[in-house]
């Protein structure tokens, strides 16, 4: 009985987390643009949030207990198509459609209040009808479990702070200006046909490689529209739709090495993703790779010296070791540093070469001609986007923050960003690595021979693409002829946040669009990147037993 | 309750896959070929292997399934999907001692999907990689199994890991196809779940249905081949309120069907909707329990309940060599472990009781064995468990009880169980010896325990509350002839187990509760089935309440008329 009866609330966003990623649904598109005032009153989900809003705002109050000073409620609907074939065949077909419902209560005060451990917020489940009182139902009881859980938050958080003698130098809550916006409804727009199709086609192409241990692709459409209203009159509503499409293969070398490749495409819109015929030719390439890798030599045990890493590749370094540490997350209470990233000390101080700088900039929203899907206009805490430049020169100068200030940062630059049900924390939108006097890619490759002639080295290796932080595709480029020649079994020693800025020496003119998806959906775009010196050794993964037996025969028929 | 709800979507959303169209039952060729053919393939070549398995088994599941949950007239969700799951099962080392040896049992298993079409190029191509995938995870645990069972104390029960069944060719008929009408469904859900509007004290209820059409196919290396359709269609009432002391109080009524056709009307769900907010409003006002020792009577429902979750689970034959279980039965084997007047056999061959469909019926199990009607318990005595092909001390076969939700290992589990009675009196008769017992142990009221949930009522999937009983419905007794009381919040104290030795006598009739129960081995359907029982003594105490308060607001749309109307928009038309 008391596991069923114990609210396990934590639960909650996790499970909606794993549930809208399970999840998905395709539709014409229909774009809507209002004028704000009449969209908002006309917008039945709107409607129904305010005047459940109003009663909170009014009423929720219990004896000898503060009355809120601040309620929000965001609602998030997901549309979600999800798709899966592996060796020609679809495995899954399905669409779902759900909506979840967010209510913030906050007890006490903007100096301090209850935003801490259960007083976080309440998820609940919001029906899928435009129903005034079953929506309004979720909200009334969301709203109640919130207001009980911030008083409880808000006690535990002052025993909790008592123990501490430094005060807090700046707000619990950041103070916005109310902001009314209506954007318009995301669709997703696509035929989940010829998709079906594709995925079954492209991934039939593990015949042409008996070698071929696994293929499979995946895909995964999602319209996402949030409405979000709190009592200080902010009132938004803002679409985005994610597509992304993934690849994954495994092969085995002949010493038992499993090499696998996983490639993703991330679109802002369907027609954005490769067309089935490009879609096809790059998965043939890669299974090209994986024969290659298999035929591969392994790499030599140790190797320091120049590196040289593709956009992409550089790509997925910025997203981790410069996107993740320049997050404004607030310490716990008790712990005095700034941030919890690696620059919670760096404020002011060197991060990058003085030939790197760093914006975050969610209000662009296409670059080269391609839709940046980490761009927003409003962020999950009803706050305005803002260009934000981060680092500049090498220099940190700011940091991405939500409505959870930070030592020296008291207010929202709009990244306080959160996947539906999620609460909001503070990320990244369109990360933009910007190098002066940039090179070409060509150039680069230069420098990569000239410095390994100079340390007598007999090659230099690139990076081309990574996986985690560990290179999938790494060459050889022999100082001799230029010739590239493929390794495996390499993993890099000690790339971080030092090496990024102590080893850096040149970037490319090749500003690449790397859109991602995961919660929220976000873009790096970044040139290539010259270390003059990295470590890449062999990795010391033991390697798997091959197969006890063949795969299975294919019939004639195909 | 949010922690409930959000096991029953996960439930659902485990179960399931999208392809809307519920059609045809009939079996793919495709794929029991393939199987067969990789499976004959995978044990010729595994066979040479150090160490090598002596026993292989692919099972598919083909589910077409669809969920949908109601809230206050609105629709939370509804999806459907169609899915094809593979679970790969391997045992490496000998029926004496293989790799899925005490806790190592997981081992046995690795799951996948298969291609939702009958390419069978695809298909063996995903048997093959989840093989490979099993072999190498059994034959490393059959090593650690073959350490630990050498420098460990010898074991209580010797018996081997795995029992020997003659194989079983078996195709089940096509059953006619589910047909869901979605649409339908999801106007009627929004329609029931609207009932709940009407009682602001219920403050949190939903309406789900759960729909789904299987069909599984099963080969194994010592030459089962075995195909089997089934379908299950699940609705389930709940609702939620809370005491002014904080206590919540929670009504579930579900209702099991071969399909959804054969659900209950809409004038039936909304009147179980009204008795469901009507006995919580009830509830909220009721006197908390008291402790108490004393006379008690059980309803055929509840003592179902009871008697599944006090006495079957018990009866489950892993349970009797696991030794971190309780083992309450083991050595009890012709021993008198009941009133000599009961007798319980758990019967998966009957279909139909007291025209009741039961959902525990099934014609072979989940590791191809034959159902059987198993006596358990005989005029008192343990005479039987209920048995999987993992042996226990005297008993070394299956007797067709292992049964197991997809992508988990197969153990003894309930089918529909029946407790019958040769002691047994009218209704009418009972409840006069009841007050009459409640007169000669000279005490004010006995309790008449009208509603039980268990484990069994409300899916839960962790093992000690596969055993719990909350009773719900639980009413004072007057000796004095004074009308009968409710009373909130009893919990029955110590052993539920040693209570069964008090029944005294029993009801005429027997009644049927359907149901879905969690266990180990996931989540099957079952029944039970009882007559209504007297106990001389039950004790219980007042369980412990929550500390929330009610909600601070009344719900929306229940204030004063003025605001209502203000409230509705489109999407709200309700009566």
């Amino acid at each position: 009985m008391s596991a069923i009866r114990s609210r396990v609330k934590i639960l909650t966003p996790l499970f909606l987390i794993a549930f809208v990623a399970v999840c998905c649904a395709g539709l014409a598109a229909a774009q809507e643009k209002n004028s704000n005032s009449a969209a908002a009153s006309s917008d039945p989900i709107i409607k129904a949030m305010l005047e459940e809003l109003e009663r909170s705002k009014s009423q929720v109050k219990m004896e000898n207990v503060a009355a809120p000073y601040y309620i929000e409620y965001r609602i998030s609907d997901v549309e979600e198509f999800d798709a899966e074939a592996a060796f020609g065949a679809l495995r899954q077909d399905q669409r779902a459609h759900i909506r979840s419902a967010r209510v913030v209560v906050r007890v006490g005060d903007y100096e301090q209040d209850s935003y801490y451990q259960q007083g976080q917020g309440v998820v609940e489940f919001a029906p899928l009808d435009d129903d005034a009182i079953a929506l309004r139902r979720q909200l009334w009881a969301a709203t109640d479990r919130a207001y009980k859980a911030a008083s409880e938050a808000l006690a535990t958080k002052k025993a909790e702070l008592s123990k501490y003698s430094a005060d807090q130098p700046f707000d619990d809550f950041a103070k916005a200006p109310a902001l009314q916006s209506i954007g318009p409804l995301a669709r997703l727009d696509f035929s989940a046909d010829d998709w079906k199709k594709t995925l079954a086609k492209t991934t039939d192409l593990f015949r042409t490689d008996p070698q071929i241990q696994s293929l499979s692709a995946i895909l995964r459409f999602r319209a996402v529209n949030q409405y979000f209203v709190n009592t200080e009159g902010t009132i938004t509503r803002e679409g985005y739709a994610a597509y992304y499409l993934g690849l994954s293969a495994e092969t085995q070398a002949s010493d038992g090495m499993k090499l696998g490749r996983s490639p993703y495409y991330v679109a802002g819109t369907a027609a954005e993703l490769p067309a089935p015929a490009k879609f096809e030719a790059d998965t043939a390439k890669m299974l090209a790779t994986l024969k290659q890798l298999r035929e591969a030599p392994l790499v030599e045990e140790d190797y320091r010296g120049p590196v040289l890493f593709s956009n992409d590749a550089a790509s997925d370094i910025f997203d981790s070791m410069i996107g993740r540490n320049i997050l404004g997350n607030r310490p716990k209470p008790g712990d005095s540093s700034r941030t919890t990233g690696k620059f919670s000390s760096n404020y002011k101080g060197r991060v990058l070469p003085d030939f790197l700088t760093v914006v975050d900039d969610p209000t662009m929203k296409t670059f080269q001609g391609k839709t940046l899907v980490g761009s927003y206009e409003i962020d999950e805490e009803g706050v305005r986007a803002a260009s934000v430049s981060v680092v500049k020169d090498g220099m940190l100068v700011n940091y991405l923050l939500g409505r959870t200030p930070i030592r020296d940062f008291p207010e929202s630059n709009g990244h306080g960003r959160g996947g539906p049900g999620q609460a909001p924390m503070p990320s990244i939108g369109n990360l933009i690595v910007e190098p002066k006097e940039p090179v070409s890619p060509e150039e680069l490759k230069k420098k990569l021979i000239e410095m390994c002639k100079q340390e007598n080295k007999p090659y230099g290796y690139y990076v081309e693409t990574l996986s985690g932080q560990d290179p999938r595709l790494l060459y050889r480029v022999y100082v001799d002829d230029g010739h590239e020649e493929l390794v495996r079994g390499a993993v890099f020693n000690e790339l971080d946040t030092r090496t990024l800025r102590n080893d850096l020496t040149a970037a490319g003119d090749d500003p690449l669009v790397s859109n991602r998806e995961g919660n929220i959906p976000s873009t790096v775009i970044c040139p290539s990147i010259l270390f003059d010196e990295l470590e890449v050794k062999r990795t010391e993964k033991k390697n798997a037993k091959l197969p006890e037996y063949p795969p299975p025969d294919l019939s004639s028929g195909h | 309750m949010t922690h409930f709800r959000l096991r029953f979507l996960l439930c659902c959303l485990l179960i399931f896959c999208a392809v809307p169209a519920f059609s045809s039952s009939a079996g793919s060729d495709a794929v029991m070929q393939t199987m067969q053919r990789e499976l004959k393939r995978a044990s010729a070549a595994l066979a040479k292997s150090d160490p090598a398995p002596y026993y292989l088994s692919y099972a598919v599941t083909d589910t077409n399934a669809a969920v949908l949950y109601a809230e206050n007239g609105g629709l939370l969700f509804s999806t459907s999907a169609q899915r094809r799951q593979v679970d790969v099962m391997m045992r490496v080392g000998s029926a004496a001692l293989d790799n899925t040896h005490n806790k190592s049992r997981s081992t046995g298993i690795t799951t996948g999907f298969l291609p939702l079409n009958d390419d069978s190029d695809a298909i063996a191509r995903v048997l093959w990689q989840l093989t490979d995938r099993e072999y190498e995870q059994a034959s490393s645990a059959f090593l650690t199994v073959k350490t630990s069972k050498a420098v460990q104390s010898e074991e209580e029960d010797k018996s081997p890991d795995f029992s020997e069944e003659s194989p079983q060719t078996h195709i089940g008929a096509a059953r006619p196809p589910v047909s869901l009408k979605l649409k339908e469904w999801e106007e009627r859900a929004r329609k029931i779940s609207a009932g709940f509007l009407k009682y602001p004290e219920v403050y949190d209820s939903a309406v789900s249905l759960q729909v789904s059409e299987n069909r599984s196919y099963l080969a194994t290396s010592d030459g089962a081949s075995v195909e089997r359709p089934s379908a299950i269609s699940r609705l389930v009432i709940q609702a939620e309120t809370r005491a002014d002391d904080g206590m919540e109080l929670m009504r579930v009524e579900s209702f099991e069907a071969p399909s959804p056709a054969e659900l209950p009307s809409d004038t039936e769900l909304a009147a179980k909707v009204v008795k469901i907010a009507e006995d919580l409003k009830d509830l909220r006002a009721a006197p908390a329990a008291e402790p108490y020792a004393g006379p008690a009577m059980l309803s055929g429902r509840a003592a179902a309940v009871f008697f599944h979750e006090v006495l079957g689970h018990r009866l489950e034959g892993h349970r009797q060599r696991d030794e971190s279980e309780g083992q309450t039965f083991t050595k009890k084997v012709n021993q008198l472990v009941l009133p000599a007047f009961l007798s319980v056999a758990d019967d998966p061959t009957l279909h139909e009781l007291n025209g009741v469909k039961l959902a525990g019926s099934y014609d072979f199990d989940d590791e191809g064995v034959p159902a059987e009607r198993v006596i358990a318990v005989e005029n008192g005595v343990l005479k039987n468990f209920l048995m999987s092909r993992m042996p226990v001390k005297d008993f070394d076969h299956s007797n067709g009880h292992g049964r197991r939700q997809p992508g988990l290992m197969p153990t003894g589990r309930q089918g529909n169980l029946i407790v019958t009675s040769t002691n047994s009196v009218t209704d009418a008769e009972l409840r006069q010896k009841f007050i009459a017992e409640i007169k000669k142990q000279g005490k004010p009221y006995g309790l008449y325990f009208d509603d039980i949930q268990g484990g069994f009522t409300i899916t839960e999937r962790s093992m000690p509350q596969a055993f719990q009983v909350l009773p719900v419905m639980v009413y004072r007794v007057y000796a004095d002839g004074r009308p009968d009381e409710l009373v909130r919040g009893v919990d029955i104290v110590g052993t539920p187990l040693l209570s069964l030795n008090n029944i005294m006598v029993t009801g005429d009739k027997l009644q049927v509760f359907n149901g879905i129960c969690g266990a180990e081995s996931g989540q099957v359907p079952v029944a039970a089935a009882a007559p209504a029982m007297l106990f001389s003594e039950i004790e219980v105490q007042k369980r412990q309440r929550g500390t929330e308060r009610p909600p601070i607001l009344p719900p929306p749309g229940s204030e004063a008329p003025s605001t209502a109307s203000k409230t509705k928009t489109a999407g709200g038309n309700r009566p």
